[in-house]
């Protein structure tokens, strides 16, 4: 009975598989014996995995088989695979510098585009809570303005979310004041970013204070923390800065701390924190400040939250505290991962505390890109090495009739691939190394090659990916080599393998793809300069943007009219907002027929001028006009959007109002503008209203220069800003600066496709270039034999190009249609943009023709001229 | 260089090769070592040691018969070779005469003389 039960059937197998044969039969009894007494004692199970046991336990060299045990342990064979190797790479030195520079090329877009990814992987990886902070965001749907959603936040809401939700542990509210003069006695500086925080900051974030107390350093009002940099423009040591103070906004703010400075990859940038307490511990306790969004709060949550149901419960949060029953159809509370705030807020709007933000799906093209590169070079190699199997059949066939396995064959051509994948690596190091400051400067990044050598992971990663490169390359050409029948290799070969649907196959993949990435470029170029140059329905060249304080806006009438005295000076105008994002929202009334309507438009506060001196076209009605006393506060100019969702029978002249004016004080919307793109192209023209309110104060004052004056044109308004205004530093940018920042994200994406695509097309060339050399010089004696019959030299340069071009044309014609539908998915990412012109197809497929065909053109008419006495006479 | 010492484990081995005499194969050695010393060992140790031994000349070996338990499979009898049993006895002798310096047993025969 128990006899029934054998041995496991793999363990059997396995040991037959690897036992040398002269040991067989007394192994695999004893182990047998071994089974039948562990059966009679123990269970089946045990015997059979103590079979399993002492099988593996055979796993010694004296029981090996001899070839398994050559290749373990011979170093002389790996000496041997060596020098063949060296000696085939030097031997056929075209066709391997072929081959290492196009995977050399290939790895090294590689490790660029990981340098780069990385780069933009590693935002706020700093934290050590950072898998539990979440950023709130709103998603708004107010009346008569496209739904958006904000990284912004009503103040009342972090301290309610604490209270309500126990899952909550910690919340900090960050409130951007943006670009600020900062004092000591006389010395003065424009500090970049400050940003009001809770004193909770450091419960939720981890950024490294050097001095001050870390639990205490916000809890009073009036204090501020520096970071290092900041501190030191001060003071000369950071602890001096300790306890003394600065001076702000005409109040003393006590320095409490000092930060470092804020790394580079932290979505939130800082120079100084003020404490929030300033504000929450007077009268106007913003605590309870319900309605206006301006703060971004982030929450610290239990490790255990659900998200989802987290977000379901806001609805009810929303309406214990604000008496609106329309509050949860207008807002929409939802939780943004802290580690995603970097790469995925591209559709989220009002989001200002979020540095360097970029289009975390590009990085997934990027990834796609990679991989591309790489299989283009990878084809290379396929092709190159099967088409030039011939010239090592005589080596193939002495050393199999000497007696070399299939397998040490194999691992010949295996050792050749990877020995040529690591020079690659190592040329591809040096490329990097010589490129990527290039490239810094052309994508406006910091990308270094040095933390891939610091540390070993990484590198042993690359090692790693660059070996299975070569073994993976490796594997067809040498089955394909190996395979050969030993005497037809010896017999010198069939005539059969100069065509190989397979090489032909691979060909198309790469031309496919080159074709593929150079279309792309050449359409996402189109959109780029789309942007930059559409109309976008105002002037944004040459118009310098100086920021403002209140002394300047005391001054402005007076600024203004020194300002226009200067012969090369334009314009001079002034408004409460930047163009280039979205303007503030906010309430606005319009008294219809029908009753007052409610509406939620972007509101920017402009100077008289401000559609003058921008270009901004009229449609309807008039501009604001200073003659009319009426227009300061009480004119309101909209814009087409605005106007199309009211739908009045009479636009100009309906009373409106902001939401605060009452219903019977109004003032008059006197024109309607044609709309004008004040948000990024991404975005629909938002509703829009705009108003001239002097009192509350202009941000920045816009100065349009003549054009090829621009230097002549920022020295004289510093001159006279600097007569004038005193108190505040001159301190300027150029709008179309701004707007270059606007699309950054954009223009890096198509910088990169761009290379990639250039890199992926020479790679292909390069291949092919080294094909057409092997394909061709096979035909060398049919080109004799032609020409001797009387062909021509056309006739044979058309015949030799004419297999190349048809697989050209295929390729273009496969991949046409995925492309398109590619191009297409990312231009639905824009609201403004181009139609996909099929003539860009045309285009590129016809010049992905021309460089092929011009690449093997060097070979082709080299042997359409050569004597065919010379091709006739070869063997 | 053929090695002529003898490990703990080889030691041991050829003993009790010596001891199995006309049963001595790899199986029958690995089983004998387990029960004589209480400590797992795996056939495929014991048979490596095996043909290390052989090929010091320690040991030589034939096919011996086969049962129905091995699946009628000859096994490879080992017999401790006039070589194996010299160097055994030298190994014992060198042991004895380390044994006979230590002082403990060293003093008990002086003690005795007088």
């Amino acid at each position: 009975m128990e006899s029934k039960v054998n041995p496991p059937k793999l363990a059997r197998r396995l040991l037959k598989g690897f036992l040398r044969d002269d040991l067989a039969e007394e192994v695999q009894g004893d182990l047998n014996e071994k089974f039948c007494i562990d059966l009679k004692n123990k269970s089946d199970y045990k015997a059979k995995l103590n079979y399993w046991y002492q099988t593996l336990n055979y796993l010694r060299p004296f029981a090996i088989k001899k070839l398994i045990r050559l290749r373990a342990m011979n170093n002389h064979l790996l000496e041997n695979y060596f020098k063949i190797s060296t000696r085939n790479i030097f031997k056929h030195k075209m066709i391997s510098s072929i081959n290492v520079f196009s995977l050399a090329i290939g790895l090294a877009a590689c490790v660029v585009i990981y340098l780069f990814v990385s780069d933009e992987r590693s935002f706020d990886a700093f934290h050590s809570k950072n898998s539990n902070i979440y950023r709130l965001d709103e998603v708004q749907k107010f009346t008569g303005t496209n739904e958006q959603k904000v990284a912004l936040s009503m103040p009342g809401m972090g301290p309610a979310l604490k209270r309500d939700f126990p899952e909550v542990k910690n919340y900090v509210r960050l409130w951007l004041r943006g670009k600020q003069l900062i004092t000591k006695n006389d010395t003065k500086h424009l500090i970049d970013n400050i940003i009001t925080a809770d004193s909770t900051f450091f419960d939720v974030f981890d950024f490294p204070l050097i001095q001050g107390d870390i639990n205490t350093c916000l809890d009073r009002p009036l204090t501020i923390l520096l970071t290092e940099s900041t501190a030191l423009k001060f003071f000369k040591t950071t602890s001096e800065a300790l306890h003394n103070t600065v001076s702000w906004d005409g109040r003393d703010y006590e320095v409490t701390g000092v930060l470092k400075d804020v790394p580079e990859n932290s979505h939130i940038q800082f120079e100084a924190l003020l404490s929030m307490v300033t504000y929450t511990s007077g009268e106007n306790n913003v605590n309870n400040s319900w309605g206006g969004n301006w703060m971004t709060t982030y929450l610290l949550l239990e490790s255990t939250v659900n998200i989802k149901s987290m977000e379901e419960k806001f609805p009810a949060f929303l309406s214990r505290y604000m008496d609106d029953p329309d509050i949860t159809t207008t807002y929409k509370l939802f939780l943004q991962p802290f580690n995603e705030v970097h790469l995925t807020s591209n559709d989220i709007e009002h989001d200002y505390i979020n540095y360097r933000k970029f289009n975390g799906s590009y990085l997934t093209i990027f990834y796609v890109i990679a991989g591309f590169i790489l299989l283009i070079a990878a084809v290379n190699f396929m092709n190159l090495t099967t088409a030039r199997a011939s010239h090592r059949w005589k080596e193939i066939g002495v050393r199999k009739t000497i007696g070399a396995k299939k397998l040490q064959l194999f691992g010949q051509f295996i050792f050749e691939s990877v020995l040529l994948a690591g020079i690659a690596l190592v040329v591809a190091l040096l490329l990097d190394t010589l490129f990527i400051p290039l490239l810094n400067d052309l994508i406006g990044r910091q990308l270094s090659i040095l933390p891939l050598f610091q540390n070993v992971w990484q590198l042993v990663a690359v090692l790693v990916c660059t070996l299975s490169l070569g073994v993976l390359t490796g594997i067809y050409p040498s089955f394909y080599m190996t395979s050969f029948n030993l005497s037809r290799v010896l017999k010198g070969g069939n005539r059969g393998e100069g065509k190989s649907v397979l090489r032909s196959t691979l060909v198309i993949v790469q031309f496919g793809l080159a074709i593929a990435m150079m279309v792309s470029t050449l359409i996402v170029i189109q959109q780029l300069s789309f942007m930059k140059e559409s109309d976008i329905g105002f002037d944004k060249d040459q118009m310098l943007l100086v920021n403002m304080n209140n002394e300047a806006n005391e001054k402005f009438e007076t600024l203004k009219k020194e300002l226009q005295k200067q012969s090369m000076i334009r314009g001079v105008t002034a408004s409460g907002q930047r163009l280039g994002n979205n303007f503030h929202q906010g309430g606005f009334k319009v008294k219809a027929d029908t009753g007052v309507l409610t509406i939620t438009p972007s509101n920017v506060n402009v100077d008289y001028d401000y559609l003058s001196v921008y270009g901004i076209d009229v449609k309807e009605g008039r501009g604001f006009s200073k003659d009319n006393p009426t227009d300061k506060g009480f004119a309101f100019i909209i814009n087409e959007s605005f106007a199309n969702e009211l739908r009045l029978k009479e636009t100009l002249g309906t009373k409106a109002g902001h939401d605060w004016y009452h219903n019977d004080s109004l003032g008059t919307i006197i024109g309607v503008v044609k709309d004008f793109n004040f948000n990024s192209l991404h975005y629909k023209v938002n509703t829009l209203a705009l108003v001239v309110h002097p009192e509350w104060g202009y941000q920045e004052l816009s100065v349009k220069i003549e054009k090829g004056r621009s230097e002549e044109g920022i020295a004289a308004v510093k001159k006279v800003w600097d007569e004038l205004v005193p108190s505040y530093p001159f301190d300027y940018t150029f709008l179309d600066a701004h707007f270059e920042e606007v699309y950054r994200s954009d223009k890096q994406m198509s910088a990169v496709v761009a290379i990639m695509a250039g890199l992926s097309i020479l790679i292909s060339c390069i291949g092919l270039f080294g094909l057409a050399a092997i394909t061709i010089e096979k035909k060398t004696k049919e080109i004799g034999v032609r020409k001797v019959l009387g062909a021509t030299e056309s006739q044979i340069t058309i015949l030799l190009s004419r297999n190349f071009a048809i697989l050209i044309i295929i390729a273009f014609v496969m991949v046409s249609p995925i492309t398109y539908y590619a191009l297409h998915r990312w231009l639905e990412g824009f609201a403004y943009r181009i139609n996909i012109s099929l003539l860009v197809f045309v285009v590129g497929g016809i010049l992905a023709l021309a460089i092929g065909l011009l690449t093997i053109s060097y070979h082709t008419l080299k042997s359409a001229r050569a004597n065919p006495v010379k091709a006739l006479r070869y063997e | 260089m053929i090695e002529t010492k003898l490990g703990e484990f080889e030691e041991v081995i050829l003993l009790l090769t010596g001891i199995l005499g006309e049963e001595a194969y790899a199986f029958k050695v690995a089983e004998e070592f387990e029960s004589q010393t209480g400590r797992s060992v795996s056939i495929g140790a014991v048979h490596s040691t095996l043909t290390r031994l052989e090929e010091k000349g320690f040991l030589k070996s034939e096919m011996g018969k086969s049962t129905a338990e091995r699946g009628g499979r000859r096994k490879r009898i080992y017999t401790i070779t006039a070589y194996g049993k010299k160097t055994l006895a030298a190994a014992k002798e060198f042991k004895q005469s380390l044994w006979d310096q230590f002082p403990g047993f060293a003093t008990a025969k002086l003690s005795f003389g007088v």
